[in-house]
């Protein structure tokens, strides 16, 4: 178990390196010089060097990197240079909004796929699983945008329950924020539990035609108690990893569903500095969601060896 | 010792849409009784055990009668019916790595059915795991009640699925191939096991196999099975030493021995002609006769078990003397 | 380095050619398959429609009429009615589908040639190589697709070069998983060992044995990044970093439609409707490849 720990660790952290690599070689490669993209094609060759010097872009490429990537591991994520912020201090700001965002709609993502996908597996070639089917593939072609259009103009518009968009502070009112996250939170969920609940209907028919189920069945498990004990719980291994896999499009889809609800989250900080052209923000903010996606990851494959004793050795 | 009947299978059909791949199988098990199944794969045997078991996939059905213990098992809820699987009646499967939960410790696997089906503590159940892993000559049971499934050799393995048989003293255990998945070293090793286990415990045994010797050392009758249908059975020494139905005949004669290897290498195995028809395409009447030297016209009836001890169904049935080539 | 190289030109004569079926059954499973069939029916129907805008269409989508701002549909020349500028809505629908088929499929194409070098590569090269590229997938897997396209945008500018580039980069890492382990499938099969011990090359083998047969995973994996493309693509051009005018999206649309008029006029009904069908008829088209193709699969997906 400890050799294995120390492998994922070892993983984590190359990937962590050559990820920021890439991100930090991309940027200069497709962009060219960063201080005259920052400013725009119409700066002065002098207003682009004073800017270089200040962000010390005018140093070696590898000295740059090491300075960000140092002070990435400081919690230093450079400084935006047209309000003078800390990139730090904006996106603590705009975590609050974020991160239970995302949680949330993982969450009930998981709390919908898998009851229906472990259902759908049991009516394999019945009406009702063409039609579980039918209905998660509908949800899969659904963009999670037009998800988020369709349930504020139903619940918001028509109903007028919950606010189509907007954002009260939890400092104000910890209800009012609960309002706000509630349909962004529900569109995210209910796009994400399509393709989550495919992918648990396939893990737990896997599961079904092992011989070991029919071993518990030959040995007085009844067929539910051999769905939910051994069905569920074995397709579980399967599903951690798609949890881990589905993790980069969490943050996709919570990025565009920030912008149809005008949730002032990371997504929102992201474009405005995109627009901006903030590029060095821009580099360390994708790097934080790369790095969330990674420790993501990590967790599943420590959770995957928890879960299956034959990872521990075999990896 | 007692007579009582442990399974009794009255007309037995399973089905998968239109294909019948058990056509109307009879037969009976008394109490400590050891039968054999025997056939080529695709004969139907696995399919008759779990039909018995009710461990068919779904899309398979069943036509007939599974008496056991007083009831008959294909009417029965399937909560009774998991009253009784591993309790009253259970199974040991072909291949043990596939059989066993791979997240699962296996000690905790069998005492899992320990403590389904009696009331004991979670402490009492580790006791009896330890004394049947012992009974096993599993080494180290102690530690080996902490072991996964990957840890284990193949016979380790068959060995606890045996032990999680066995666990609860049932009347009847099935066997499907027990050792056809293990090196032939420890096949042997493990069929002493299983026998001495079933001896202790008095139960009855049905046990699959296409190995014709390991029924010769295991078991006291033998049924011999081709194309869904019971083509011979009786006790195993009769059937062996003058089988009348010439699938038996050639099944005993296609088994290497020593004897029928000569050293100038010229003797070829004797083999049966053609192959088994696939189930759409199982001939009516005598489902062996396309493949029989001996068919005529009438075995395109049905022929019926017939016999006083052992009986063939066949028309056209060998001599009780005639000798079998190499046997 | 070569053998990769080669592979690619053969999977790409083969994807214009038409490669070898699994013979036997084949036409009947097709006509069985009611997934295939709406599949296919849908999308030849997207492809038709974008291919009509090339020659035609009810108005130009970039010409704004403020006279005819916000018509409903059904108006006279304007069948699905206008937006805030007057602009025609099912005329920008139909170039919104010449966008995405260009778009989607062209990064699947992309993604499907890069990915099938690299994944052969990684199947039949030595353990160094092959290691690193699948641990260099693992890496560019952790990349949301999304950010990778904000990165562009905020460097290169948004277009429809820069999502096609960025939606590459976002498929290649899975197709090469998936291409490595249907290669190494075929790999271990009997014949193809009896091929090596024949003394063939390796470069011989992909091409002869391995490509052939990974080609059916190739079009049910093209089929479905496809839609996945269409979904992305609209996702970012929605976010303003995708397509821009003068081009058209149908995710472009929807912010437009949010941006002027609010989420309850028509103009947000329409894009959205357009992409449903469109990604609904290639996921279909796919599973039902799928089942074609490759029987073993079958009894899983139906």
């Amino acid at each position: 178990m400890l050799v294995f720990l120390a492998r994922r660790l070892a993983f984590f952290v190359m990937a962590l390196i050559t990820s920021s690599i890439l991100i930090f070689a991309l940027i200069r490669l497709a962009g060219g010089n960063v201080a005259s993209v920052m400013l725009g094609k119409a700066a002065k060759p002098e207003a682009i060097a004073a800017l270089s010097k200040e962000l010390g872009l005018d140093r070696p490429l590898p000295v740059q990197y090491f300075d960000w990537a140092w002070g990435m591991l400081r919690g230093d994520l450079g400084i935006s240079f047209r309000t003078r912020e800390p990139a730090t201090s904006l996106l603590l700001e705009r975590l609050p909004v974020s991160v239970p965002l995302a949680l949330a709609g993982m969450i009930l993502a998981l709390l919908i796929a898998v009851p229906v996908g472990t259902y759908a597996a049991t009516k394999v070639g019945t009406p009702i699983g063409a039609f579980v089917a039918f209905t998660s593939q509908v949800g899969i072609a659904i963009p999670v945008f037009w998800a988020g259009v369709l349930l504020s103009l139903f619940f918001g518009v028509r109903l007028g329950w919950l606010p189509t968009g907007g954002w009260v502070p939890w400092s104000a009112s910890p209800i009012d924020s609960i309002r706000s996250l509630a349909l962004p939170v529900i569109a995210l969920g209910l796009v994400m539990a399509a393709t989550l609940s495919r992918y648990t209907r396939t893990a737990v028919l896997d599961v079904m035609n092992e011989d070991y189920v029919r071993t518990a069945r030959a040995s007085g498990m009844t067929k539910r108690g051999a769905l939910l004990r051994v069905g569920v719980r074995n397709a579980s291994l399967p599903l951690v990893t798609v949890v881990g896999l589905l993790a980069a499009e969490l943050i996709g889809g919570t990025v565009i569903i920030e912008q149809v609800f005008s949730l002032p989250g990371l997504a929102r900080m992201v474009l405005d500095q995109v627009q901006a052209r903030e590029v060095i923000v821009v580099q360390s903010t994708v790097m934080i969601m790369v790095a969330f996606v990674l420790v993501v990851n990590l967790i599943v494959d420590i959770l995957y060896g928890v879960l299956d004793p034959r990872v521990r050795v075999s990896r | 010792m007692t007579t009582q009947t442990v399974l009794d299978v009255r007309g037995l059909v399973v089905r998968r849409d239109d294909l019948k791949a058990v056509r109307n199988v009879d037969f009976q098990i008394r109490a400590g009784q050891r039968v054999g199944l025997v056939g080529e794969s695709g004969a139907g045997k696995s399919l008759t055990a779990l039909a018995v078991m009710g461990l068919l996939q779904p899309g398979w059905t069943t036509e007939g009668q599974v008496l056991h213990d007083n009831v008959d098992l294909t009417t029965i809820s399937d909560r009774e019916f998991s009253n009784r699987r591993g309790r009253t009646v259970s199974m040991v499967f072909q291949d043990p790595l596939s059989a066993l939960n791979p997240t699962k410790r296996v000690g905790a696997q069998v005492s899992w059915v320990i403590r389904r089906h009696t009331k004991v503590t979670r402490d009492e159940a580790r006791a009896r795991v330890l004394d049947l892993f012992k009974q096993m000559h599993l080494p180290r049971p102690e530690q080996l009640l902490r072991a996964y499934p990957h840890e284990l050799s193949g016979g380790q393995r068959q060995r606890v699925m045996i032990a999680m048989a066995i666990a609860c003293y049932p009347q009847l255990i099935i066997a499907d191939e027990p050792t056809t998945a293990l090196d032939v070293t420890v096949q042997k090793q493990v069929l002493r096991l299983l026998d001495g286990a079933v001896k202790d415990r008095g139960s009855a045994l049905l046990m699959i196999t296409h190995d014709l010797p390991v029924i010769a050392a295991m078991c006291d009758y033998v049924m011999v099975m081709y194309g869904g249908r019971l083509v011979e059975q009786g006790p195993v020494g009769e059937v062996f030493r003058s089988p009348r139905h010439p699938y038996t005949k050639g099944l005993l004669e296609s088994q290497p021995t020593l004897d029928n290897i000569e050293l100038e290498g010229t003797t070829r195995l004797p083999s049966i002609r053609g192959s088994v028809p696939p189930l759409h395409a199982m001939p009516t009447g005598c489902p062996f006769r396309t493949r029989c030297d001996r068919a005529t016209a009438q075995c395109e009836i049905v022929p019926e078990l017939e016999g006083d001890t052992s009986q063939a169904a066949c028309w056209h049935p060998l001599d009780a003397h005639s000798p079998v080539v190499g046997a | 380095m070569s053998s990769a190289a080669e592979g690619a030109m053969t999977s790409h004569e083969l994807a214009s050619g038409g490669g070898p079926v699994p013979t036997g059954g084949v036409g009947r499973r097709v006509l069985g398959n009611a997934s295939l069939v709406v599949g296919v029916v849908m999308t030849v129907a997207l492809v038709a429609v974008a291919a009509l805008s090339l020659v035609w269409t009810p108005a130009d989508p970039n010409l704004a009429a403020p006279a005819d701002r916000l018509l409903p549909a059904g108006s006279h020349g304007h069948l699905l009615g206008t937006d805030a500028l007057g602009r025609d809505i099912a005329s920008a629908l139909m170039v919104g589908a010449r966008t995405s088929i260009t778009v989607a499929a062209g990064a699947a194409l992309l993604g499907v040639v890069l990915g099938t070098i690299s994944g052969l590569t990684a199947a039949a090269a030595r353990p160094v190589v092959s290691e690193s590229i699948m641990r260099g997938v693992d890496i560019l897997l952790a990349m949301p697709g999304i950010v990778f396209a904000l990165v562009l945008a905020a460097t290169v500018g948004a277009g429809v070069g820069s999502t096609i580039f960025a939606l590459t980069v976002f498929f290649v890492p899975s197709f090469t998983r998936v291409v490595r382990a249907a290669a190494l499938r075929v790999l271990a099969e009997d014949y193809v060992t009896a091929a090596e011990l024949y003394g063939r090359r390796k470069v011989f083998i992909l091409a002869r044995h391995v490509l052939p047969n990974i080609f059916s995973v190739l079009i049910v994996q093209f089929t479905l990044y496809f839609a996945a493309g269409i979904l992305t693509e609209a996702g970012l051009s929605y976010l303003g970093v995708g397509v821009n005018r003068p081009a058209v999206s149908w995710g472009m649309l929807l912010k437009e439609a949010q941006d002027t008029v609010g989420v309850s006029g028509p103009l947000a009904i329409w894009p959205g409707l357009a992409i449903v069908f469109a990604v609904l008829g290639l996921n279909m088209l796919g599973d039902g490849l799928r089942d074609v193709l490759d029987p073993r699969l079958r009894k899983r997906s139906s």
